[in-house]
């Protein structure tokens, strides 16, 4: 496949932000369900941070030096276009959790959801638009804009 | 894949203009490589402004590089 430097950059991104969400969401919500305080959920968010900051570093650096860095007005409207599909996916997730803290508190079905639970819910909800964007960065680079 | 209602000529004027690389073009535009081809391809519709350079590059008017044909 001939890629540019851009699309590259999103099967990255991607490749990077799923293997990383793999192991970060299920231990975030185990930590969430037993912990009583937030100290470990912010230690593992680092640490999911820092790792995919250096796994991300690394290959830009790599696939720069092999085909350059160079972006113009197709990469941003590419951009542009999965940013704004994004923007939708994120609206929804966070419209969803306003909605499910709302029927947990009405319906009283069990006990709302904790401060850090639903920081993770939104984490959640961030880390799923950014991956539809990268979806799409890469559906509009194959399929056209 | 989608196609857009703008066609061109570039691929024959490369030709025509001792079989110019894709990626002289690109760096005489100002554009990567991969937005030439997908432009030949006839998959990426340019802005005015790279249009209008890449007749300049071939120094044929822009009607003669592109044309419009609604779908």
């Amino acid at each position: 496949m001939d890629l540019s430097f851009q699309e590259k950059s999103a099967w990255g991104l991607l490749l990077g932000i799923v293997v990383v969400s793999i192991f970060y969401f299920p231990a975030a919500f185990k930590i969430v369900a037993n912990a009583p305080h937030g100290a470990p959920l912010i230690g593992i968010s680092i640490v999911g941070v820092i790792v995919l900051v250096i796994i991300e570093s690394i290959y830009h650096a790599v696939i720069a030096v092999a085909s350059g860095d160079k972006s113009d007005e197709r990469d941003l409207l590419i951009d542009l276009k999965a940013e704004r599909n994004a923007g939708f996916v994120l609206g929804i997730g966070l419209f969803w959790l306003i909605g499910f803290i709302i029927a947990q508190s009405i319906l009283n079905a069990r006990p709302v959801p904790n401060p850090l639970e639903i920081a993770v819910y939104i984490i959640l909800a961030i880390t799923v638009s950014e991956v539809t964007k990268l979806l799409w960065q890469i559906w509009y680079y194959r399929s056209g804009v | 894949m989608r196609k857009t209602c703008v066609h061109n000529n570039i691929r024959k004027l490369r030709f025509e203009n001792d079989e110019m690389t894709q990626q002289q073009l690109a760096e005489r535009v100002g554009v990567t490589r991969q937005t030439i081809v997908a432009i030949e391809k006839e998959k990426y519709s340019p802005s005015l402004e790279v249009a209008f350079r890449i007749s300049e590059v071939f120094a044929e008017p822009l009607e003669a590089v592109f044309s419009y044909e609604n779908a």
